[in-house]
């Protein structure tokens, strides 16, 4: 607990227990490694404070992601958009990555993370991105313009049901549920 | 931005349908387009916007509520309420209930302009600031549909208390849902909730509130009785959650696990995530035997006088002989202590451990297996394409910046090569081709086949002759020597007789990876279980009839022998596949590379030797404590070794379906083969005369049967005796117990059937309802063209979006139509409800109720467009509705 870092109460601890999927000790865990972000004179009061975007992607756990990002965004109740994220915003990003998360809340997520512009569907520019992010923004990798529209073509054939040219969540949950690797691959341990 | 709305537009299916010409002489009649204006299309839409400008301004001033409306669909049970109440809870029902849709009927159309791009449900929002931001994270899945509903500042003042007023209202109504149910439920369902933190508290205080003027009320009844029980249930709670605590403090390797898919992602770590599986089963194997059988053995036993030298480590033999570790050093008699005069029967501890075990075993792969199966098999058929795949294709687990590069570089050829994949599948195989590939097929399987033959053949002609060499006279050493030519040999099979597989796998030319991987699989199966198999009847045929003072104990040191050299091998296989082929690669050869980690011959290592383990479990009982030693060293070696020289797999491993197929094999040949070994040597084969518990019956099975016999006479254990002779000894009961499980896979199987078919159906369902949304879309279109071209000047001028006007109002049809099959397209594929049918034929009247006037036509233009839809898809290919 580096010794100057104070303990959680405990009703709260039972509280996040019964709020969050995490155990006693993914709790305790995740309460160490946050505080350890934060200034030393400001771990006592913890739970009031916010630790900037920069600072989360310090973490080993987000620093490679390619979403980093939209993970910092999705889950941040930042009233400025920057990103930063409180203790309980932590606890809920830890908790929609665990193991005993249900695949539905994780597909819910995975949806959001995906959806880059926020408009609650994913079009052709959010599965652009989406595959730069997953191949990489350097040069050699990346996909050429053709490709790219032959992969998202064949994306929206397979995942779009109604056709409509984009994917809507229900749509996304419905390709998840056929993949099974899905559920052990969204995961974040600290 | 505007691709799927252009797309809808040009899709030539409606402009050239004669249907829509009908249907667009009809527009000019303004009285219909009034109709349509009023009733189905708007309402909806209307409504939605409420929900969101009440909520906006709700939000400033009651920072507290929360829109529990907006929760109900997320939650599987209340489905049922949400499905009826939607439609009821509609503010329009009855269209006098707001003035300003009276007032203005064009409102819904100009609103839109107010649209802000970045205006999402989720995002932040002005309106929003002052709250704390805890309404920035509102998305679920009945606001995926509202998403392009946004708040009309003209209508917002209108509307906002009423719509207050219903979300209470729902809000109530869901937390009464909560509060009735057991608050493990309700945990679990507010933990479901995609939610912030505070408003998941704010939900479970509210809960709670309600629950405790509910149980105010209900205190006076209270009895002792269910305060006993709640207490029990409690101190129950606490206990679990405590033990469970402790368990996590006991899991093996978590960090170790952590840092192998942070770097390799989940494929490797499946591999390492099986062996750690394995060894909890040896672990909980050796606890059994040696406090069931070991413990007592040794209260009784004598002392030892054999000398150990070092060679009996390898062989098994000399010292080992006289010790616990196999079988004919166990007594037959009863250990009885003479303090308390309570005995212990060796030959019933023996037998019954050993079953139980195995009888606990089969349960747990039965168990796990159907879980996996469950899991990752429960859809029939899956996407022939793997584009949709990419969707869900990130490991997350990845941490390691490194192997987060060479991930994405690896992807990206993949998607390449795929791409090009694509299009060379178009060019079709000719007839000689397909035959030349067929006959290269069939060579490799009979060459596989014959090699396996072949490998057993020889084995067992070694194993006879290796027993003739031991009946000769010479000196102990070279005895000793002799016995470790065998394994060897076997163990150089195992490890060379894969590699000619690989290159069969060279030769033949597969289509798709996949085949390649399961054809290597299932060879490389056949040839380890063939090989076993071979042992097994050399062991049961020639040693258990040959004259030897105690064949089990033989028979014990084989298997160590076997599963001794075969650890040895897999530690200069790692060695020399991975260290020196690392070294070649890097330093002599470059086109080589760093070798990948191969998890397929890996995996099928752990079955080989788990199978001879459980074989041995009865030859030597304390062979599972051999098989914990040997996996810890081999689950260290391996790792470092990953570390060290492997580059994570460049192709996309299906870690749980393969984890699942490993399962099964486990289970199949594997399990399966030892059962009948067991069933032979207990049922069938005669225990040595000299040795072990068993020494005087003639067969195992008759310790049972003579312990039966004794219980026979006492009348207080008759059930037991009943039980013996009706349920486990006859052959009725199991013929009977075998149709009734046959006629239950049969119902299952029919019940899968009709699914598939219930699937099928619903998703050309779906595929209609999208053409009529489309269809739908196109007419709000031309209707909007014609009838806001003066304003759209003025629009555009309002407007903050990117978007064009059209498709604002087009977006917002598309969500109102989306509405039915947001709400209920899980249950579609999760419960393949029939009850979803109904509702989303009769999307447009629900809507419209209240609008008696509008129905008609209302009703009239969706079943056109039904109509139509149904045309073009008999046109179309079956392929096209089958995922």
């Amino acid at each position: 607990m580096g010794g100057s870092a104070s303990q959680l109460p405990r009703d709260l601890l039972g509280e996040y227990q019964e709020l969050t999927f995490l155990t006693k000790q993914e709790i305790l865990l995740a309460h160490k490694r946050f505080s350890e972000l934060l200034p030393k004179e400001e771990r006592e009061s913890i739970l009031l404070k916010r630790v900037p975007k920069s600072k989360i992607l310090t973490l080993p756990e987000l620093r490679a992601n390619p979403f980093q990002d939209r993970i910092c965004r999705v889950f941040s109740t930042s009233e400025h958009g920057d990103g930063s994220m409180s203790f309980e915003d932590f606890l809920d990003l830890l908790s929609v990555f665990s193991d005993s998360a249900t695949s539905e809340i994780k597909s819910h997520y995975a949806f959001r993370i995906f959806d880059f512009d926020d408009d609650g569907t994913l079009d052709k520019k959010d599965l652009e991105k989406l595959v730069n992010c997953l191949t990489g923004e350097g040069d050699e990798t990346r996909l050429s313009e053709s490709e790219m529209d032959q992969l998202i073509q064949n994306i929206l054939e397979e995942s779009d049901i109604d056709k409509d040219g984009t994917i809507n969540l229900s749509e996304f949950q419905h390709v998840i549920s056929r993949s099974p690797d899905f559920a052990s691959s969204f995961k974040i341990v600290l | 931005m505007s691709y799927h709305y252009n797309e809808a537009f040009e899709n030539p299916d409606y402009h050239y349908s004669e249907t829509l010409e009908i249907d667009r002489s009809k527009e000019r009649n303004s009285s219909f387009q009034q109709n349509l204006h009023d009733s189905s299309l708007h309402d909806d839409s209307y409504d939605s916007y409420e929900g969101h400008s009440g909520r906006g301004q709700r939000n400033q001033d009651y920072p507290m509520a929360i829109p529990m409306s907006s929760m109900q669909p997320g939650f599987r049970y209340s489905h049922s309420t949400s499905r009826s109440a939607v439609p009821n809870t509609n503010p329009y029902g009855n269209p006098h209930t707001n003035p300003s849709f009276e007032y203005e009927p064009e409102l819904a159309y100009t609103s839109p302009s107010t649209f802000h791009a970045m205006d999402g449900p989720y995002v932040r929002r002005s309106s929003d600031m002052s709250d704390g931001g805890s309404f920035s994270q509102r998305y679920n899945r009945r606001q995926a549909d509202l998403v392009y509903r946004m708040p009309s500042s003209l209508l917002r003042l209108d509307s906002n208390a009423e719509t207050y007023n219903e979300d209470k209202h729902k809000q109530e109504k869901l937390i009464k849902n909560l509060a009735s149910m057991s608050s493990r439920e309700r945990i679990k369902a507010i933990q479901k909730t995609p939610k912030t933190m505070k408003e998941k508290r704010d939900i479970r205080n509210k809960v709670l509130m309600e629950k405790t003027k509910k149980s105010v009320s209900y205190s006076t009844q209270i009895n002792c009785c269910t305060q006993c029980l709640y207490k029990t249930a409690l101190s129950y709670r606490r206990f679990k959650s405590g033990l469970s605590e402790y368990f996590h403090l006991l899991q093996l390797w978590q960090k170790t696990l952590k840092v192998i898919g942070g770097k390799f992602g989940t494929s490797v770590l499946s591999y390492f995530v099986f062996l750690k599986w394995l060894l909890t089963f040896n672990i909980f194997s050796f606890l059994v035997n040696f406090s069931f059988i070991t413990i007592p053995q040794l209260i009784a036993s004598g002392p030892n006088n054999l000398t150990f030298n070092g060679l009996e480590l390898l062989t098994g033999a000399g010292y080992f002989k006289k010790t616990v570790l196999y079988y004919g050093f166990y007594t037959n008699s009863t250990i009885t202590k003479a303090e308390n005069n309570s005995s212990y029967n060796m030959q019933l501890a023996y037998i019954f451990t050993i079953g139980i075990y195995f009888i606990i075993c089969f349960f747990s792969l039965v168990y796990s297996m159907a879980k996996s199966f469950h899991k990752n098999f429960i859809n029939p058929q899956t996407y022939a394409g793997s584009a949709a795949k990419l969707l869900c294709i990130w490991d997350f687990n990845i941490t390691n910046e490194k192997a987060v590069k060479l991930k994405q570089s690896n992807l990206s050829t993949q998607i390449k090569e795929s791409l090009s994949e694509v299009t060379l599948e178009v060019l079709n195989l000719s007839l000689k081709q397909k035959i030349a590939r067929i006959t290269v097929h069939l060579v490799a399987w009979v060459a596989s086949l014959g090699t396996a033959a072949a490998c057993c053949a020889g084995v067992y002609f070694l194993s006879r002759n290796n027993l003739q060499l031991l009946e000769g006279n010479k000196s102990e050493l070279e005895k000793e020597a002799a016995t470790l030519v065998l394994p060897i040999v076997v163990s150089l099979l195992n490890l060379l007789i894969p590699f000619c597989f690989a290159l069969f796998g060279l030769i033949e030319k597969f289509q798709y990876p996949r085949h390649e991987l399961y054809v290597t699989v299932i060879r490389n199966i056949f040839l380890k279980i063939s090989i076993i198999g071979i042992l097994c009847y050399y062991w049961l045929n020639d040693v258990a009839t040959s004259e030897e003072e105690c064949w089990e104990s033989l028979v014990g040191q084989d298997i160590y022998r076997l599963i001794v050299i075969d650890f040895i091998f897999c530690l200069l296989g790692s060695f020399f596949g991975e260290f020196v082929r690392r070294i070649i690669g890097t330093k002599c050869c470059k086109k080589l590379g760093v070798p990948e980690f191969d998890i397929a011959r890996n995996v099928l290592d752990l079955i080989y030797t788990q199978t001879l383990a459980w074989i041995g479990i009865f030859f030597a009982p304390l062979m599972p404590a051999m098989q914990i030693i040997s996996f810890f060293i081999i689950f260290y070696v391996k790792k470092v070794s990953l570390m060290r020289n492997c580059q994570p797999p460049r192709k996309v491993w299906r870690a749980s379906q393969m984890t699942t197929l490993f399962i099964f094999l486990l289970f199949f040949p594997s399990f399966t083969g030892v059962l009948s070994v067991m069933g032979v040597t207990i049922w069938r084969r005669t225990p040595s005369k000299q040795c072990g518990p068993f020494q005087g019956l003639t067969s195992v099975i008759d310790a049972v049967s003579g312990w039966i016999h004794i219980l026979d006479s006492y009348s207080s254990s008759k059930w037991v005796v009943w039980i013996y002779r009706n349920l486990i000894g006859s052959v009725h009961f199991f013929f009977i117990l075998t149709v009734i499980v046959l006629i239950i896979t049969y119902l299952y199987w029919q019940i899968i059937e009709g699914r598939k078919i219930m699937v099928r159906l619903l998703h050309e369902q779906i595929i209609n309802e999208g053409k009529d949304k489309m269809f739908l879309l196109n007419k709000l279109r031309a209707l909007q063209t014609s009838k806001l071209d003066p304003s759209k000047g003025e629009q555009q001028e309002r407007s903050s979006s990117l978007y064009q006007p059209s498709r604002q109002a087009a977006l917002q049809m598309t969500a109102s139509l989306e509405r039915p099959f947001g709400r209920n397209g899980r249950d579609y594929y999760a419960e393949s409800s029939s009850a979803g049918i109904p509702e989303k034929i009769g999307l447009s009247p629900a809507d419209a109720e209240g609008h008696q006037p509008a129905i008609s036509e209302t009703l009239a233009l969706a079943l056109r467009a039904r109509q139509q839809a149904e045309w073009e898809m008999e046109d179309d290919d079956d392929e096209d509705f089958r995922p």
